[in-house]
C-alpha cells in the first residue's frame, strides 16, 4: 500500500517536473519568429508531422500539425518537401532548445494555419 | 541492455511504426478512448461499490457485469496504445510521463490479479460486511487507472 501512495505520489508530481513534447504550453507565444528557408528534412506522419530547417546558425527541430489537419487545410506533403522554400511564423521552446512549434506555413503560395 | 532511443527509432522507422504515423494514429486515438471508458467505467463504477458505496446493489451481480466490459475495454486498449506508441516511439521511450504511466499500468493489472486471486468465491461478504483488505484494494484500483488515464493525456503536454 505504501508502495501505491508513492507511484500516486510520482503521478501527480512529475507531470509538471517533465521536459514539454507536444504542447503549446511549453513555448513562448510572446517571441513569434519569423523564418524563411527551405526544410532539410520533413517527417509527414503523426500525431504531428515534424521538420529540421537551419535557421540562423543553428539546427532547428520544427514540429507542425497533425497530417490530417495540414491536408484539411491545403497544405500538402509535395508543398513543403526539402528544397521547397517556405515561409514559416512560430515560436521557439521557453528552455532554450532549438525545437519551433509552428503556427502558419506559407509554401506553394498558399499560407496555412496549423492551430 | 537495449538502449532505449535505439529501440524507439527501431519502432517508430519499421513498417508498423510508419503505418501508425498515418491514418491509423486517429483511428487508434479513437479506439484507445472506447477502451478507457468501457475499462474505467465498468471497473470504476465496481471499485466504488467494493469501497462501500451503493451498497443496496448485490456486489456479485455487479461484479458479473461489469468485469467483462472492463476486461473489453483493456483488450481495445493495448493494440491502440501500442499503434500510437509505435507512431512517436522514439520520443516516448525517453518521456517520464510515458514511463510512469507503464509502471502505474503494471501495478494497477496486478493489483486486479491479485484482488481476483484473493477474493474470487468470497465476493458476497461485502453484502454483509465489506472486508477493509479488500476495500483499500477497490481504492487504489480506481485511483491507479485515474492517474494511468490522467498521465495518457499528459503525454501531449509534458
Amino acid at each position: 500500500m505504501k508502495r501505491l501512495l508513492v507511484a500516486a505520489a510520482i503521478a501527480v508530481a512529475l507531470p509538471t517536473a517533465l521536459q514539454a513534447h507536444h504542447g503549446w504550453s511549453s513555448y513562448d507565444a510572446k517571441k513569434a519568429m519569423t523564418v524563411t528557408g527551405k526544410f532539410r528534412t520533413v517527417s509527414w506522419t503523426n500525431p504531428h508531422g515534424t521538420a529540421t530547417i537551419d535557421w540562423q546558425g543553428k539546427r532547428w527541430n520544427v514540429v507542425l500539425a497533425p497530417t490530417g489537419r495540414m491536408e484539411a487545410r491545403g497544405l500538402t506533403k509535395a508543398m513543403i518537401a526539402p528544397g521547397k522554400p517556405v515561409k514559416l511564423v512560430g515560436y521557439p521552446r521557453l528552455d532554450g532548445t532549438a525545437e519551433m512549434r509552428i503556427e502558419r506555413v506559407t509554401a506553394g503560395g498558399k499560407t496555412v494555419e496549423l492551430r | 541492455m537495449i538502449d532505449p532511443s535505439a529501440f524507439g527509432e527501431v519502432v517508430q522507422s519499421s513498417p508498423f511504426g510508419v503505418w501508425a504515423g498515418g491514418e491509423a494514429y486517429p483511428i487508434a486515438n479513437l479506439v484507445h478512448i472506447l477502451g478507457l471508458i468501457m475499462l474505467v467505467g465498468g471497473i470504476g463504477v465496481l471499485d466504488l461499490r467494493l469501497i462501500g458505496l451503493f451498497r443496496k446493489i448485490p456486489t456479485g451481480a455487479l461484479a458479473a457485469a461489469l468485469t467483462p466490459i472492463a476486461i473489453a475495454g483493456l483488450l481495445l486498449m493495448v493494440p491502440s496504445g501500442a499503434t500510437m506508441f509505435a507512431s512517436d516511439a522514439s520520443a516516448l521511450v525517453n518521456s517520464g510521463t510515458f514511463r510512469t504511466k507503464l509502471l502505474l499500468i503494471a501495478l494497477a493489472l496486478a493489483n486486479a490479479v491479485a484482488f481476483r486471486f484473493i477474493w474470487q468465491g468470497r465476493i458476497e461478504q461485502w453484502d454483509i460486511a465489506p472486508p477493509i483488505g479488500g476495500r483499500v484494494m477497490a481504492a487504489a484500483s480506481i485511483l491507479l487507472w485515474l492517474s494511468i488515464a490522467a498521465l495518457g493525456r499528459w503525454i501531449a503536454y509534458s
